[in-house]
């Protein structure tokens, strides 16, 4: 400590010390904050269609495009460590013979905590149909760029949501098959400390998911009901568009 | 001219401080980061908000540096005097290495 430079480096390596001692007490502190998340999801509309991977594909597969309902209240798992939420809702099916069972993600969203800096590809809760009063020219234009969620971070009800995606196997064939359900998980992302994915049990303070998984269905026959497109479209986010390797870069509307 | 400010550079820059200085430099490290982190936790963790938590740590941190760094009078209150010269005739100390006196 004889020397401003030793002193300087003196200080800095007690601060690292502090830092990580400090930053592993607020990883250690997420596991302390009580968690009670429940979720319910119905099928709203199954539908199995025959399609082909990519345009110049020459195999037919068959698609399943499952429009559901969720209500879920996920507020519990933002705590302050919380940086976001991934959500996900996967159909689960048995294999037919020797494949093991089938997880397939059919929906998913980012829930970014207030603590997140903004950005693209966070989730906008659709806002409900019912006509609010009127607001004044500037609250609209605020309200377009800057769309705020009507309900509180973590609570979502969606009634009817398309899926993002539409889901085929490795068979290739997925009419009539039975014992589907659908599954919601999700991955807590918090600023410092480890990843946690759903908890259907409860440990400590954090009790297991409660619902969280839809009644059986199956997958009913091509061509059982007749096909509407509209009904085969797909979400695709109002949180804005995923920016691909060599994509192109998502063009604003101009206001 | 120009060696002496040099000198006087160079003293700057090394900052220089006694051996009770020393003592006190490490102990308000010690004392002022653990504060820093430990006040940065509970008032993050009371207001549930992450940022201040991280804000309140960078700020102890470069309250340390700014405290600890520089050579501030207070390190140099104890100065530990040199020996006197070698020279003079009739030393009045005498060092003792295994017995033996060696000056």
């Amino acid at each position: 400590m004889h020397s401003a430079l030793v002193r300087l480096q003196n200080a800095f390596g007690f601060f690292t010390t502090v830092a990580f001692t400090v930053a592993a007490v607020i990883a250690l502190s997420s596991f302390v904050s009580p968690q009670s998340p429940n979720a319910a999801m119905q099928v709203r509309n199954v539908q199995v269609v025959k399609g082909r991977p990519h345009y110049y594909s020459y195999k037919k597969e068959e698609y399943a495009h499952i429009k559901f309902d969720l209500d879920a209240d996920l507020t519990s798992l933002f705590n302050w460590n919380t940086k976001q939420v991934f959500l996900y809702l996967k159909a689960v099916y048995p294999g037919t013979r020797s494949e093991p069972s089938s997880e397939a993600i059919i929906w998913d969203a980012i829930l970014a905590s207030s603590s997140a800096p903004w950005h693209q590809n966070h989730y906008i809760h659709p806002t409900t149909g019912k006509k609010l009063p009127k607001k004044s020219k500037k609250a609209q234009l605020a309200e377009k760029s800057n769309p705020a969620s009507p309900y509180p971070i973590g609570e979502l009800h969606l009634q009817s949501q398309r899926p993002k995606y539409q889901i085929t196997d490795i068979t290739g064939k997925l009419q009539n098959r039975e014992n589907v359900t659908l599954e919601l998980g999700w991955n807590v992302q918090p600023w410092v400390g480890a990843l946690t994915w759903t908890n259907w049990q409860t440990l400590g303070v954090w009790k297991g998911l409660e619902g969280g998984r839809s009644d059986v269905f199956q997958f009913p026959e091509i061509g059982a009901k007749k096909v509407d497109m509209k009904d085969l479209k797909t979400e695709k986010g109002a949180e804005g568009y995923r920016l691909e390797v060599g994509g192109e870069q998502p063009r604003r509307k101009s206001q | 001219m120009s060696e002496q400010m040099l000198e006087q550079v160079r003293e700057a820059v090394e900052g220089q401080i006694d051996f009770e200085g020393q003592r006190l430099a490490e102990m308000l490290t010690t004392v002022l980061l653990g504060a820093a982190g430990i006040i940065a936790f509970l008032v993050g963790f009371a207001q549930q908000d992450i940022k201040l938590a991280l804000y309140i740590g960078l700020a102890g941190t470069a309250l340390t540096f700014l405290v600890v760094v520089p050579p501030w009078p207070f390190y140099n209150k104890n100065p530990e005097d040199w020996l006197p010269p070698h020279t003079i005739s009739a030393p009045s100390y005498s060092i003792d290495v295994d017995g033996q006196k060696v000056g």
